[in-house]
């Protein structure tokens, strides 16, 4: 994933946000808990604590004296872990459980009881509450003080708070997974997107389909009406290409007229040089207008009777001075059905044909059938066909159609270019009547 | 020899008529579809030669006219598109050759004297078989009355089995006929002719005698 995926980004900023979010819902879960076994360990200790007081009384001398005294248990062992203890202007009152120590100073109102924690005797912390007491009003105030050890419940609570922690982080893994799966989810259109792109730049009658969501909708409609605006400016551009090459042709004819007569007047070398001239720009004009048909035909669609159009061009060919002297034959199902536009085809098989005639001794044949779902015209000469570099040079990608001159290697090449266009294969190879055999395949689907 | 040179541009057909006058023909002109049908309508020619994209009336439309019509005479079509289809269409339409533009006008000469040659060279004869008839001065045959055009090879495997009426043929007999000297592997043609000989004139009109070869019976089906 690169730095600037969109993917990336998402899954963090969930990832951040939901950890913050956890964090901050820890500590608050942890501070209410926390409160709320405080409040509770200072009203038990508060309700120990007026029952102290409602004991208390003053000596003579002003020590304070507790009557009766609470009696748990754990007032009574040394270092229980809960103490009282009173302490009055003559002297102090306290649980047997203090034995000789003192709970600390704190500071006492007079109106409620005081809540604080405090290192205690014994080395413990403690829970303490406290207050000023005066137990009639010519006497002086007495200091009550309850205290419990709270190390007990502290450990409790550093348990939760760990426990809780361990919760909140598998929480988080789980819902930075879920947040995986939703951006891998809503990502999924785009995938989608970029496969139909990918297709929309091999083929420009391509186009992205329009039942993706309503988020990229207005993009793909975007993209949608340039594609439309590209093709038909190439269709502009290739119409005027064949239109220009088709308009040359016949003032073509008229300079290699005007050759043939300077010829007829004795001006040889001008004229060799005007048919050379007049040659070069014929093949041009061809291979334009094969390239131009080539990509014409690419997702045009169409669909063509192979039988028909085998038989209009071998009726065609065998007039040719070459043709009358070969015998045809052609074995191809009159129910068989190509998704291939006729001129192209017969552009194709016209090619095919023609060469083959050229090379045959005697026999060309055309056959066609179906063979494992796919539609396969063969084409085979009885001659002698072509040496297996000559076939590889032949079928080189990136020869193109001009480069390989007239004759030969042209036709072939417009038979590569329609075949590819047509989606179809172009295979050459030895024909079982000793020559050459091209083959045409279409996958039908 | 009279030709009409139906091009609508002046200086091709200028060119052509000049070149066409010097091997002997005399050549009317034409510029335009609908004169060229009429002239080729009421006067006979001993060849056409035809431009398909012409102005008013194209080039195809005439000659399935004149057809239609009953002209028979040898027509040489020129195509600036050149490309399959047009020339299948030309060729259904009846034309009897083509030539691509630009083309030699050398060659044009050639294919033109060619033509000519073959509709006037031969006696008007006709040979029949059954419901067959072979047409020897136009390399055509009929079957029961359906007239089916016949490449050069076909008319001539088909005139030698007219030739050697009720007598079976052997393929190896027949491909010496039709290219001198032969070899075992000639009979492969052999038969490819025969299965499309079949195939335009019904396939009773010729029998296989296994083993033994062929015999032309111009049987109907």
């Amino acid at each position: 994933m690169k730095r600037s995926s969109l993917r990336l980004r998402l899954l963090l900023g969930a990832a951040i946000a939901v950890f913050l979010a956890l964090a901050l819902a820890w500590g608050g879960i942890s501070l209410l808990i926390h409160q709320h076994i405080e409040t509770r360990e200072a009203a038990q200790l508060r309700s120990v604590a007026e029952r102290v007081v409602a004991g208390l009384t003053l000596d003579a001398a002003g020590k304070p004296m507790i009557d009766p005294a609470p009696s748990d248990a754990a007032f009574q062992a040394i270092a229980g872990g809960t103490y009282w203890q009173a302490i009055g202007p003559g002297g102090s009152a306290q649980s047997p459980s203090l034995w000789d120590q003192s709970l600390p100073e704190a500071a006492a109102s007079g109106d409620d009881w005081t809540t604080a924690t405090v290192p205690g005797p014994f080395g413990k912390q403690l829970t303490m509450v406290s207050r000023r007491i005066q137990p009639d009003r010519r006497a002086r105030d007495v200091i009550v003080r309850v205290a419990a050890d709270d190390s007990e419940m502290r450990d409790a609570l550093r348990e939760f708070d760990a426990e809780l922690a361990l919760s909140l982080a598998f929480l988080w893994v789980v819902l930075s997974l879920a947040a995986y799966f939703q951006v891998s989810l809503g990502l999924r259109p785009l995938d989608r997107l970029r496969r139909e792109l990918d297709r929309l730049r091999r083929s420009p009658a391509a186009r992205l389909s329009d039942n993706h969501p309503a988020e990229i909708l207005p993009l793909t409609e975007a993209i949608n009406a340039m594609a439309a605006a590209r093709e038909s400016d190439l269709a502009r551009a290739r119409r005027r290409a064949a239109d220009l090459a088709h308009s040359l042709k016949t003032p073509l004819a008229v300079v290699a007229a005007q050759s043939r007569r300077a010829r007829d007047e004795g001006a040889t070398s001008a004229a060799e040089g005007i048919d050379r001239a007049v040659t070069a720009v014929g093949a041009a004009l061809e291979a334009e207008l094969a390239r131009s048909r080539a990509a014409a035909a690419r997702g045009s669609g169409g669909e063509s009777n192979p039988s028909e159009v085998a038989d209009g061009l071998i009726s065609v060919i065998e007039r040719t001075e070459k043709g009358e002297q070969i015998a045809f034959s052609a074995d191809l199902a009159s129910n068989l059905r190509l998704a291939v536009d006729s001129s192209d085809l017969a552009e194709m098989l016209g090619a095919l044909i023609e060469n083959a005639s050229r090379h045959a001794r005697r026999h060309v044949a055309v056959s066609g059938d179906l063979e494992d779902g796919a539609i396969v015209l063969r084409v085979e000469d009885d001659g002698p066909g072509m040496e297996d570099a000559a076939i590889t040079r032949a079928m080189e990608r990136g020869v193109r159609i001009d480069e390989t001159g007239g004759g030969h290697g042209f036709g072939l090449a417009i038979v590569r270019d329609l075949a590819e266009a047509t989606e179809g294969e172009f295979r050459l190879g030895r024909s079982k009547l000793g020559g050459l055999s091209a083959e045409l395949r279409w996958q039908s689907d | 020899m009279r030709v009409l040179l139906v091009e609508d541009d002046p200086d091709l057909a200028e060119d052509v008529a000049r070149a066409l006058t010097a091997a002997g023909f005399v050549v009317d002109r034409s510029g335009n579809g609908e004169d060229a049908w009429f002239q080729g309508d009421v006067e006979d020619y001993a060849l056409v030669i035809l431009d398909l994209g012409l102005p008013r009336l194209d080039g195809l439309t005439i000659l399935k006219r004149w057809r239609s019509a009953g002209r028979t005479m040898p027509v040489l079509i020129l195509t600036a598109r050149g490309d399959w289809t047009e020339k299948v269409e030309g060729i259904e339409a009846g034309a009897d050759d083509y030539m691509a533009k630009p083309f030699a006008v050398g060659e044009l000469i050639a294919r033109a004297r060619a033509l000519v040659r073959r509709a006037a060279g031969h006696a008007t004869a006709t040979l029949k078989v059954g419901e067959l008839a072979i047409d020897t001065a136009r390399m055509t045959a009929s079957i029961g009355g359906r007239q089916t055009q016949l490449s050069q090879l076909e008319y001539r495997l088909l005139n030698f089995l007219g030739h050697e009426q009720d007598r079976v043929v052997s393929a190896g007999e027949i491909a010496e006929h039709l290219y001198g000297a032969s070899d075992g592997q000639d009979t492969n043609a052999v038969e490819a002719i025969v299965t499309r000989l079949r195939r335009k004139l019904g396939s009773r009109a010729i029998e296989t005698r296994r083993g033994l070869g062929y015999l032309l019976t111009g049987q109907i089906e």
